[in-house]
């Protein structure tokens, strides 16, 4: 059996870590703890070190430096030891395509040594959790994103982990299938379970995740709520499509109106970021409709990039 | 996880290799049809390449030519066909024949007077192999027939003892020869394809993130590949045995390394799958090594005849021992230097290798 655990130790616990692949450092200087029983999302664009940080919470590959425990136990040392308390959806899905939805789960069983007594009404209970129990003599090849990402999910739960991978869990499936998956999450957390999740989607990042931490070049960038991320930004962004160019004068004076985080217009459209309710609003849309025409105004919650733009002063690379 | 559980995931891996295989009907197919077309492919080199067509022309009925044409017949280096000389004109200007050999009308009375004999030959020195065979095949036919005709004159006589109970035919060796390389073919082709299809796939994250042991794993897809190829290795034999004409000296034998060389060619197969990690790359690399490994292994003669330098890279490759231990199964004889305990050890020590291999190579890309 395994050594017993503390509840004290965080589910997921990284110390300086670094990882280099010749020349080229993918995670640098990295601390992050994850508590038990969290959503835990780990945002930044492509080639941020997310992947990188997550093959090595896995196990999958070793750091160049720095310490890594998850479940109280040193990564990649002991990942044998804690594999069992571990469930993964990749982003890939890695289902056997040939083989029926029930087969994935069945091998998925033997490979995780989760007892036979009990194993069938198990399989059935997920596969009616992820509403794939009428598609469960079908070959997983043929079904569609969302579904494979569904069945991927009861797969990573078969065994009852402790704590949860999602790599882009969401990452080209449909709005209701992305919504419907939300739900599955959610409900996790609701059981105890703690999850981590990579995402590219703030969107996702704030509906599901208590704390999200931004990497970008390795790095991490920031660590903290979405709510208080929101705030460091702005919780509201308008867009107003004018027939003209702001003045310098108009940006300066947006900028002055209390609840206003930022004002800028890079091309045909003007954005002002709005923080503290919407209250403000009203005031920018005045201010600006007595100096231009407007054509549009839109009104949404700041996407990752204007977060990003935010913290680090640079694009957000794709 | 326990040894029970590791034990639990080698037989699902093993039921899970399978029924993926068996989902791909043409990978399954090649799988038999590739060792099967190579054992045929050889048969139709060593038959074509034995004999030379010959055309022979008898313009002597006499005593003395047909004593000669038996003694041509007896030479194993012709494959003589009786025609007239225009026929035979005929034959060698369309290329069906390498050489005319013509009796003189006079070859008998000529003989018997103690007069020389000229004996046309016409040789088609086109292929420079075939040529040496008729080169050096008439003078031989020439010197067995003085035996036969005239022996008080040949004074000088090869008096041969065999070492081996009876002669084995070229083809019945090489044909054993080749059943190892269907095997090599099949074990590498089914461990490859396999072991890439995981990478392929990214179904390899599923193996590796389980708590499995790495070489349970691996051993599963070997008794897979095993199973799968069982199909294949036993017609190959049936062929050697049925087709061929060889049947086994020692059959337990031919099962038992049949098995051993299967599962230690199939680990090195899931080796290169998941090095290479893709199956347009395995499956032509499969190929690409079985054949030199089969090559230098000695498969046209006992290697230590082919000298020093050849014999020490025999030693190097799998398929010598393999190919040891099919001919003593097959023949009852010992063609290589090794034992028969020596051959099993170095190819169970071969599996255990590539078992090794195959899990410290089983890993995604990105990790």
């Amino acid at each position: 059996m395994f050594p017993p655990m503390y509840e004290a130790d965080a589910a997921v616990e990284l110390e300086g870590v670094t990882k280099r692949f010749g020349e080229l450092i993918a995670v640098n200087e990295l601390s992050i703890r994850v508590e038990r029983g969290e959503i835990f999302g780990l945002l930044g664009p492509n080639g941020s070190g997310k992947t990188t940080t997550l093959n090595m919470i896995l196990g999958l590959s070793a750091p160049t430096a720095g310490r890594i425990r998850v479940l109280g136990r040193e990564m990649p040392k002991e990942q044998r030891s804690v594999r069992r308390m571990l469930g993964t959806v990749p982003q890939e899905t890695a289902l056997y395509e040939e083989l029926s939805a029930e087969a994935n789960l069945r091998f998925h069983a033997e490979l995780f040594d989760v007892p036979r007594h009990g194993l069938e009404s198990r399989i059935t209970r997920l596969l009616e959790l992820v509403q794939l129990q009428d598609r469960r003599r079908s070959p997983a090849g043929t079904f569609s994103g969302g579904m494979k990402r569904r069945l991927a999910l009861a797969r990573a739960l078969l065994h009852e982990p402790d704590l949860l991978f999602l790599d882009e869990p969401t990452l080209g499936v449909d709005v209701h299938s992305r919504r419907a998956l939300w739900d599955h999450v959610r409900d996790l957390r609701a059981r105890g379970k703690t999850l981590l999740l990579t995402t590219n989607y703030l969107e996702e990042a704030n509906t599901l995740c208590d704390r999200i931490a931004i990497l970008d070049h390795g790095r991490l960038v920031v660590i903290d709520k979405p709510a208080s991320l929101r705030q460091r930004f702005g919780d509201t962004v308008i867009e107003m499509g004018l027939d003209g160019k702001a003045t310098p004068d108009l940006l300066l004076r947006l900028r002055a109106l209390p609840g206003v985080a930022e004002a800028v217009q890079p091309d045909g459209v003007l954005r002002v970021s709005l923080e503290g309710g919407h209250s403000t609003a009203g005031a920018v849309v005045t201010l600006v409709a007595a100096e231009l025409r407007l054509r549009s105004i839109t009104q949404r919650e700041p996407s990752l990039e204007e977060v990003f733009l935010s913290l680090t002063g640079t694009q957000l690379r794709d | 996880m326990s040894l029970r559980g590791d034990v639990r995931a080698v037989r699902a891996v093993m039921r899970k290799d399978i029924k993926v295989a068996l989902t791909q009907r043409l990978l399954v197919g090649l799988g038999i049809v590739i060792p099967i077309n190579f054992l045929l492919l050889f048969m139709l080199f060593a038959i074509g390449g034995g004999q030379a067509p010959t055309a022979v022309v008898m313009e002597d009925h006499g005593p003395l030519a047909q004593k000669f044409l038996t003694a041509m017949e007896g030479a194993h280096s012709f494959q003589i066909t009786l025609m007239s000389a225009g026929q035979a004109q005929k034959e060698m200007s369309a290329g069906h024949i390498v050489a005319i050999i013509t009796m003189p009308p006079s070859f008998d009375s000529d003989l018997s007077a103690g007069r020389p004999v000229e004996l046309p030959v016409v040789v088609n020195n086109l292929q420079v192999d075939f040529t040496n065979d008729i080169r050096r095949a008439v003078p031989m036919t020439v010197t067995s027939f003085y035996a036969a005709a005239y022996p008080g004159q040949v004074t000088v006589r090869a008096s041969e003892v065999d070492v081996q109970p009876s002669d084995t035919g070229y083809i019945p060796y090489l044909a054993v020869s080749v059943a190892v390389l269907g095997l090599l073919l099949a074990g590498i082709l089914q461990g490859a394809q396999s072991a890439a299809k995981e990478h392929e796939a990214a179904t390899v994250i599923e193996l590796v993130l389980s708590p499995a042991a790495p070489w349970a794993i691996v051993a599963g897809k070997m008794l897979a590949a095993l199973a799968l190829n069982a199909v294949s290795g036993a017609v190959v034999l049936i062929l050697v045995v049925v087709l061929v004409g060889a049947p086994p000296a020692h059959p337990v034998e031919v099962l038992g390394f049949a098995l051993l060389l299967m599962t230690a060619f199939a680990s090195l197969g899931i080796f290169v799958g998941n090095l290479v990690r893709r199956r347009q790359a395995a499956i032509p690399l499969a190929l690409g090594t079985s054949l030199p490994l089969f090559f230098v292994s000695g498969p046209f003669g006992p290697i230590n005849w082919l000298g020093q330098l050849n014999s020490v890279i025999a030693h190097v490759s799998p398929a010598y021992y393999g190919i040891a231990a099919f001919q003593h199964a097959f023949h009852g004889y010992q063609a290589a230097q090794t034992s028969l305990v020596e051959d099993a050890v170095v190819l169970c020590a071969l599996a255990a290798v590539g078992l090794m291999a195959g899990a410290t190579t089983l890993k995604p890309r990105s990790a």
